[in-house]
This record gives structure tokens, sequence and C-alpha cells, in this order.
């Protein structure tokens, strides 16, 4: 039996330290919801464990003032539950809620989710059978020739078109949220777009943290926008299962025109991918169901199909419509 | 038999299932037991041109690595059976193939050994899907009778499609395990199977020792549905593996491994033509199946014709049928094995032909009721498929559908469809030996061939010891899937409760005769143990023997010898055709933009002869449609042409269904018994619950959309 390092430190700077003490093998681990299943698969293979389960006050939902903010530690059920974020985000919610399944969402962390790996069959079946760029720097990608129905129609590079799994970042990247991060060079935050890497490069690497790296908190502001919001979801089944097509959209109205809107993509991109051509068709306007469709049309303008994904498309554009007219619905009341 | 219909008893095995306590094969503890695992090959076909096993011998608790110089070659078989599962052998005949298997003191460690063995292949070219495949079609000689051609010319009104039925896994909970133990001189195996008979067998012959030195139990499978019909190729090198050992060693396979290895629905398509004359009377069909199949297998591609050459009393059908072959573990029973993918196809022929009429596609079915299999002329006994439509048709709410479809709309834009399927499965039924001993201690204990699959086997037998005996029902032991208590035949096709009530039936008469001739008339108060205990008799055992119409000694004979002994095949018993029927509603909603499907309710009616346990024949058709549905909206197995093997073998990428997906289903019986089948009147219900209803969800969506999807599963590609 392989061996591996557990060890469970009471505060962050203990966990930064055991992590520069233990090398590259090292992982945080939270939930384990990804990274006992991407051990199973051989894609982690982990020397050393790092639990940060132990450390205070990390799991806090702070919602008086103006930002909210999650702990990373906060668990999905206990986020998609709140009342506060319920009425102040029902798109957070939502997009909690249509994820995963109840035992894992008791399991596993906001902040952990953050960085769940892609569902691409090729990736997780690779083995020794399938070359995967994520899995095996610079072997090649079996997903782009193959077949590609799941695969990203936003984003993808020559190397790797797989897709962003998640549905809570999705949430989050249409609330403008930013993430706090701690390292071995101290604290920093990142706006949430700004975690996440196209494939162009090293697709190997999902995120822009460095080795040590913790996300400790995310942070979203309070809007009149957030709290006419929605995450719609279409996926292979009603619960359990990875997005087809799926959109956050986030909506102001002020008389009859559209002042704010915030629109973003799941299960169609590289990353969780923010369609601000989209947002720009509406915004000024009444929003109509065909100014709708017009705005999914742009959401999905640079959208290159493969072979068995183009659906993802005449898809994507109508989840975007349906999200606009379910948020825009949340205005009137 | 009374004809009151049976009360809706509990499974006897409720609570221990929901309170974890149900033992399973691989549940059977040894205090030294070895752990297994396999190690797959990663190559589409070739041959293993070496194995080293140095890194695995290595591995800290690793015990021993066998490769195929540890088990021997098959040796020939009698005359005209079929060839046994090899073990392992240098072969590699498609991906995923097991090479060779660790076994060490812990599972951590036998997975730990099993990656670290390396295998080299020389590789060959092969072929894994349908439109690649490198050799032309075998064709089967299949039912054909009438003259289809002379009167598809004559018809005035015809139809002709194709439909297609992708390849879909079993993906029952419970894993294929086998656990294997050698001890005075004798073999057992433990393994959640629906053959005991058929594997001690497979095992002796391919460990070259007699069968009486063999013994099989099967204590409870975790979802049979016909994957534990086969004897799998690694039971025997479990086996193989204690015997070297000197060691219980036990495997639970990986459900990524089952996917290979196990058996498989395979991709078939189904070409059907059908005409229909001036009266609007269905006069001919011509139904050409072609299925993939393995480049040995023996998974028949005639048998699709069994259901639609005698559910509607067609006078001219003409059968064809035949096998790709191409790369892969080999296709085989798989719940409503061909009914399920041929009730699709052709139940969605008979709809397009129906709508082509300008009928009401119920309507339609019923004016086709026939009384005559008009594939063999035999008299069709017990056809209560009207009965089902009609029924069924009145609880959904048929009356006053519109034909035309996309009429049906909800406010908010969602296009609502109604649609119907119907389908046939035969009753089939094998020879059954009992013994029943009921004690003066409180005591019963039966024991008789069959296979508690989850189905309820055990739950249908003692409904019918309860209410034929006086004896204590908490105290009754129902041993069954145990070479070591009774004859086994295997358990699947739907013949399980047609073969094992009435054998129990007759079991409770006897017993309760010979009670009787032991009182002589006194009169003895109390049940029939305290009778025992105030005769002063310990207990009385009984012994019965049942076969099925048309059946004789030499049945029980080869039952005794563990082969297979079935009669009603297709439902062709000497005298007359025996079948279950079925009719499925279903409502189909689908939303105006994304074209995401739903399916709020479902309406079945069941003909499937004497209901002997409600709660569990309920159960299973509700599974049956939860299935159904899942094969025609979700379910596919995926392979890539470049690498062999599937590629979404597991349950996260491959998708059956959830409990958000399922609506309400409505399940009622006819609840007719059939005394010509046989006593208990029983025909079946495990298969016939799924048939026909992946169509009516297909002809639904035709009703709901205009649209007319032949290819499962539908999904929101291709209506959006």
């Amino acid at each position: 039996m392989r061996t591996i390092g557990y060890e469970r430190p009471e505060t962050l700077d203990a966990a930064i330290a055991a992590y520069s003490g233990s090398g590259s093998g090292s992982r945080y681990i939270a939930g384990g919801t990804t990274l006992y299943d991407l051990m199973k698969l051989g894609v982690e293979t982990p020397t050393h464990l790092i639990d940060i389960t132990a450390i205070a006050n990390l799991d806090r939902i702070e919602t008086e003032g103006d930002v909210t903010r999650f702990g990373t530690m906060a668990l999905m059920s206990d986020v998609a539950e709140t009342p506060a974020i319920r009425t102040e985000y029902p798109v957070l919610s939502e997009s909690l809620l249509k994820a995963a399944s109840q035992q894992l969402r008791n399991m596993a962390t906001v902040g952990g989710n953050l960085l769940q790996r892609t569902r691409c069959p090729y990736f997780r079946a690779g083995n020794g059978v399938y070359p995967c760029n994520k899995r095996q720097p610079g072997s090649g990608c079996a997903a782009l020739g193959g077949l590609d129905r799941s695969q990203a129609v936003l984003g993808a590079s020559g190397s790797c078109n797989a897709v962003s799994p998640g549905d809570w970042p999705v949430a989050l990247l249409a609330l403008d949220a930013r993430v706090e991060i701690i390292g071995i060079d101290g604290q920093r935050t990142l706006p949430l777009d700004g975690l996440y890497r196209l494939p162009a490069e090293r697709p190997e690497a999902d995120h822009n943290l460095n080795p040590g790296d913790i996300i400790i908190g995310i942070t979203v502001p309070k809007t009149a926008a957030g709290r006419a919001s929605t995450y719609h979801k279409i996926r292979d089944r009603e619960s359990f299962a990875f997005a087809l097509a799926s959109a956050a959209v986030a909506m102001e109205i002020e008389g009859a025109v559209v002042r704010d809107v915030r629109i973003a993509l799941g299960g169609v991109a590289t990353l969780p991918w923010r369609a601000r051509q989209a947002e720009s068709v509406i915004v000024g306007r009444t929003l109509t169901r065909e100014l709708a469709v017009e705005a999914g049309r742009a959401a999905f303008q640079d959208a290159r199909p493969g072979r068995h994904n183009r659906f993802k498309i005449d898809l994507g554009v109508q989840v975007v419509a349906d999200a606009l007219m379910i948020a825009a619905g949340r205005n009137v009341r | 038999m009374s004809r009151q219909p049976f009360p809706d008893l509990a499974r006897i095995d409720a609570f221990d299932k929901v309170q974890g306590k149900t033992k399973y094969s691989s549940d059977v503890p040894f205090p030294d037991l070895l752990h297994a695992m396999t190690v797959p090959a990663t190559i589409g076909k070739g041959m293993v041109t070496s194995i080293d096993v140095e890194h695995a011998l290595a591995v800290p608790g690793v015990v021993r690595v066998l490769t195929p110089h540890d088990t021997p070659p098959p040796p020939p078989g009698p005359q005209g059976s079929p060839p046994p599962p090899p073990m392992l052998v240098h072969a590699i005949a498609y991906r995923g193939q097991p090479v060779a298997l660790v076994v060490a003191e812990t599972l951590e460690a036998a997975i730990e050994g099993a990656e670290a063995v390396r295998v080299s292949y020389a590789l060959e070219p092969f072929a894994v899907r349908f439109e690649d495949a490198d050799a032309g079609r075998e064709d089967t000689e299949s039912p054909t009778f009438g003259d289809a051609d002379a009167a598809f010319a004559t018809a005035t009104t015809r139809i002709e499609a194709i439909y297609t039925t992708t390849a879909n896994h079993h993906n029952p909970m419970e894993l294929l395990s086998t656990t294997a133990v050698w001890a005075g001189g004798r073999l057992t195996i433990y393994e959640g199977t629906q053959g005991s008979n058929g594997l001690k067998n497979t095992v002796a012959q391919l460990l070259q020792i007699d069968r009486s030195m063999v013994d099989v139990i099967s204590p409870q499978i975790g979802g049979g549905f016909g994957q534990r019909g086969e004897v799998p190729r690694h039971t025997a090198v479990v086996a193989q593996a204690a015997r070297l050992l000197r060691r219980p060693v036990k495997l639970v396979m990986p459900r990524n491994q089952i996917f290979h290895n196990s058996r498989f629905r395979p991709h078939v398509q189904h070409a059907i033509k059908l005409g229909a004359d001036a009266n609007g009377k269905m006069i001919s069909a011509h139904y050409d199946c072609l299925q993939q199949n393995s480049r040995r297998g023996r998974y028949r591609s005639d048998w699709y014709h069994a259901g639609p050459c005698k559910v509607y009393g067609i006078e001219n059908y003409r059968g064809t049928s035949g096998d790709l072959r191409l790369d892969t573990h080999g296709p085989a029973q798989m719940r409503a094995p061909y009914e399920h993918p041929s009730a699709f196809a052709f139940e969605s022929a008979v709809d397009e032909l129906a709508f082509a009429l300008g009928r009401d596609p119920v309507e339609f079915r019923l004016a086709h009721d026939t009384k005559i299999d008009a594939s063999t002329g035999k008299r069709l006994t017990s056809r209560h498929l009207n009965e089902c439509l009609t029924r069924g048709a009145e609880q959904f709410g048929w009356t006053g559908r519109p034909v035309q479809p996309g009429t049906l709309k909800a406010a908010d834009g969602t296009m609502a469809g109604w649609g119907v399927g119907a389908g046939v499965y035969q009753a089939a039924m094998h020879p059954a030996i009992a013994t029943l001993r009921v004690s003066a201690n409180g005591v019963t204990r039966y024991a008789s061939a069959g296979h508690e699959m989850g189905q309820g086997m055990r739950t249908a037998i003692a409904q019918v010891l309860i209410a034929g005996l006086r004896i204590d029902p908490a105290r009754l032991t129902i041993l069954i899937g145990d070479t070591t208590v009774a004859p086994q035949h295997s358990t699947a096709g739907s013949w399980g409760t047609a073969s094992s009530v009435p054998v129990a039936v007759a079991a409770a008469e006897k017993m309760t005769a010979a009670l009787a001739e032991l009182l002589d008339g006194r009169k003895v108060a109390g049940n029939m143990h305290e009778q025992l205990a105030r005769l002063r008799r310990p207990f009385i055992e009984i012994e019965v023997s049942m076969v099925a119409p048309g059946q004789g000694p030499e049945h029980l004979e080869r039952l005794k010898t563990g082969g297979m002994a079935i009669a009603g095949l297709h439902g062709t018993y000497p005298d007359f055709t025996a079948l279950s029927y079925i009719a499925h509603f279903v409502e189909v909603h689908v939303e105006p933009h994304t074209r995401r499907i739903r399916v709020p309710r479902v309406v079945s009616v069941a003909d499937c002869g004497r209901v002997i346990s409600p709660r569990t024949a309920r159960s299973q058709v509700q599974g049956g449609v939860v299935w159904a549905l899942g094969a025609a909206l979700r379910e596919i197995s995926e392979t890539d042409p470049r690498y062999g093997g599937w590629l979404n073998a597991d349950i996260a990428e491959y998708h059956v269904s959830v409990n958000a997906d399922i609506g309400k289903i409505d399940v009622s019986f006819i609840d007719e018994p059939d005394f010509d089948a046989n006593s208990a009147g029983v025909k079946g219900i495990g298969e016939i619950a799924m048939v026909g209803a992946a169509a009516a969800l297909a002809n639904g969506v035709f009703h709901a959309t205009g649209r007319r999807l032949r290819t499962l599963p539908i999904r929101v590609e291709h209506l959006i």
C-alpha cells in the first residue's frame, strides 16, 4: 500500500508551513469530494495530505453589510439553504442546489468547488488508454477528434476542449465575485475570472494559483441585479448530472428598461464564461423574448462546435434566453 | 388454488434490506480471505507478448499474480454444448479483457499490484462501431410465414422506416463478484448468479474436476436483469487462484471493468415495412434486424422476431436478421433482451401506420386482437392485451386525445403528447424439485430451484406457503439459489415465478395431506407446528417435483444435472402459445425552447396471469418502466473507434434515470390465471414490465412535437 502523509493543522500559517515543508506532492484537502475521486482515477497521486478542516472560522457565511463573504469551508448545502442567500442571490442558491447530489453537497465546500476538475471522459478514463494533455502534458487530446458531445464550444484550443464543469463558479462570475487567497507570499485577492486559465498553453493548469495557495474566502457584492437572478441548467437528467448548457443571469430592470445585466455560461466553455457581448445587447433596452434570443446568439457568436456538440450552441442560446426571461420575471415581484 | 387476489404482503426481506443486513455473496466472511483484482487489457485487440509481474509481486501483501500460464485451456465440453468462457489467455479480443489476476492479503494491495503489472502487446486492427464493421453481415434464418411481399404489394397504406437502438449496459447496484473457497476437497463458490447450476457445471469443466465437487451459492443478487445469467470469465479464474493458493479468494470487479466484461444490449438496426389493406387491417410485415455481435458471440439475432411475429396476428410476415461482428465482449441478455428493442421499433412502426391511416393508436391496436399465434397457428391462451389497452386508456384518460400531433399545448408553450405502446413476452417454465419440512419446534424449511435477485422470488414462494400451510411465517426459511439444497435451474426469461410457485403450491398441498394422514381424523388443536408437537413428531418432510406442459421425466433428469430445461420458449408449447401482455401509456412534456423532455406520468396495465405477490409485481413493472424511460431518453454506451472499449464506463457518465426524472407510474394488473401454462396460473412479469414502454415514450414525443424520432436515446439535441 502506498503511504500518504497526513496532517491536520489548526491555523492557516501552520497549513502553509506544512505545504512549504512537504513539497510538491502535497495537496490540501477539505470536503474531499473531488480529491479522493481524482486519486481513485489516478489523476492525483499526492504523497502528503494537509487537512484544513480543523482550522477555525473558515466556514463562516457573513451576510451583513454590502458584501457577502463565504468562508472557503462553508458547505455547499449550508450556503444553498441560507435564507439571506436565497433572497439576495437566488442564482447562487440555485447553482448549488442544481449541482451534484445532496450527499455531496453536505460534504463539499464552496472554496474547493472552485477547483473542481473537468468531467471530460477522456481525462477521467485516460490512464494508459487515452492521450490527454491535462493528464500528461504533451500527450495529445483524444477528445478533439473523438466523442465530443460534452466538450466545450467556447474557449477551446488545439490542445484541449475540456469543459469547466462547475455551476457555482458560473453563478459567482455573473456576480463579479472575488476570491481571497493566502499563500507562501502572503494574502491577495483576485477577481474570479482571474482565477481560471484558458487551455491555450499549459492545458494541465486549470487555474492561476501558486503552489501552496489556499482559497480562504469568496466575496460577492450585493446588488439589485443579484436579487433578481437565476441559474438555469439543462442536463441529461434532472439531478446529479453536469450541465449540457447553463446560464447564470442577474438583472436589474428600471421602468421598462434593463439597467444592469450579467450573464455567465456553464457547460459550454473551457472555463466559467462571462458573456459580455450578450450583456451589451440588452442593457438600456426593453427585454422581450426576441431580444433575449438575440442576446443568447451574441453569447455564442464566437462558439466553435466540434463533431457532436453543435447542439450546445442552439441549446445554449435558448438557455440564456430562458434564464433572461426568468430573471426579468423576478424583477416584477 | 383460491381465486381471491393475494394480499399485498411486504417483501419478506424488506426490513433486512433497509437495515443493510441482507448478505450478498461478497458479504460472506472468511478469516483467511485473500483479495483479487483483475488487470484489464489496455488495447483494442491483439496478443499479449509479455507480462512483467515483478513490480506487482514487489508490492507488500501481493501473494501471487495469475497469468495465462496459470489457467488451463478449456477442455472440449459435451457434444453440441456451447464453449465455456476462456479464462486468462494471450489473445486479447477487446479492450478491458482481463489479462492477469493479482491476489493479495488486502484489497488495497491487490489494486496496487494490479496497477503495477506491466503488459506488452502486439497490436492488431479492430472495429468496435457498427459502421466500421470489417466483415459482411451474417444472416440467420428468421420467422417467415404467409407471403409478405405479395400482401405488401396489395396494401393500400404502407409505412417503411429504420429504427435504431444503441448499445446499453447493465448497471445494477451490486458489482460482479466471486468468492471461491476450497475446503475438504470441495470447491464452494459464492456468487450472485442467476444460474448457480450452470456456474457449477462450467467451473467444473474449466477446472477439469467433477461437478459433484463444486457447490454454488447465490444467496441474494443486487439486480439480475440478465447480467448474472452467464458465467463470467473471471469466476473460474478466481476459483483457480483459490485452488493454487489453498485459501479463499474474493474478487469484486470495479464498475469500469464490468462495463467491459459483462453482458450488454447490442446496437441494433431495425428496418420495418408494414402494410394495411383498405379496411385498415395490417396484412403484411417485413422486419429486418441487424445487430452487433462479438467475433464469437452466440447472442442470436433472430429472436427479435419473437414478439412482433405474434402480437397482432399479422398473417404475412417476413423476418430477416443478421449479425455484424465487432471487437467487444459478447452482447447478451439485458432486461427484455430482444423484446425491449424490437418493441421500440415495431410499436413505433405500428404507431406510424395508425397515424398514416388517421386512426387512434389504441383503437388501431384493439382492432388487431387475435386468438391465434400467427407464426405457428397455435391457440393463444389467456390473451388479455385488449383489456390492458382498454383499462389503461380509461385510467390514463385517453378519450378525446387529438390524433394530430402538436395540438396539446400548455399555457407556457410546453408541448404535451400522449403515446401508447404494447408488448408481449413468453410465458415459460422449467421443471422443479422442492423439499418442504415443517417441524414441531416452529420452524419451516423450504428448498427448491430459483434465484432471488431482488425481484421478490422468496416473497412469492412465501405467499403460497403461508396461504397453503398453517405455519409460523416468521420462522419460514426459503432456500433457493443454492446447489447444495435442491437442483437449480437458471432464473431468467420471466420464468421464475411460473417455475417456483406451482411446485411450492404442490408442496403445501402434499404437506397438508401428509399431516392429515398422520392425524388420521383426530382433532388436534393448534397450527401445524403445534399439532406435530402434540403428536410427538419432530417434523414431516415431503418432496415434490413438477414439470412444465409437454415435459417428461427426461426434463427432471436434465434439471438434476444442471442443464437447461425450458418449456414455452417464445411462448411455444406443444398445444398452445402462452404469452404475457402489457400496455403502457406515457405523457410526455417537451419544453418550448430548450426542448427538455419530461415524463410526468405513465399508466401501465399488465396481463401476467395470476399475480402471486402484488407488491413485488408492481415494483417489477415500475422498475421496468423506469428502465425503459432511461433507455429511451438517456442511456447509451459510447465507444471511440480509435481506442475500442467503452468510453463512458462509469455511472457518472453513463446516465441512468434518477428519482427526479420519474413522475407518477400507475401500475395495475388484469390478474386472470392462465391454467394452460401452469397450475398456479402464472405467466411472468419481470421482462414484460419493460416491453413497449420506450415506444410509448417515442410515440408520445411524436404526438407532442410532430417529430418522429427513430433512434434511442432521444435527447435534447434531437429536438432542438
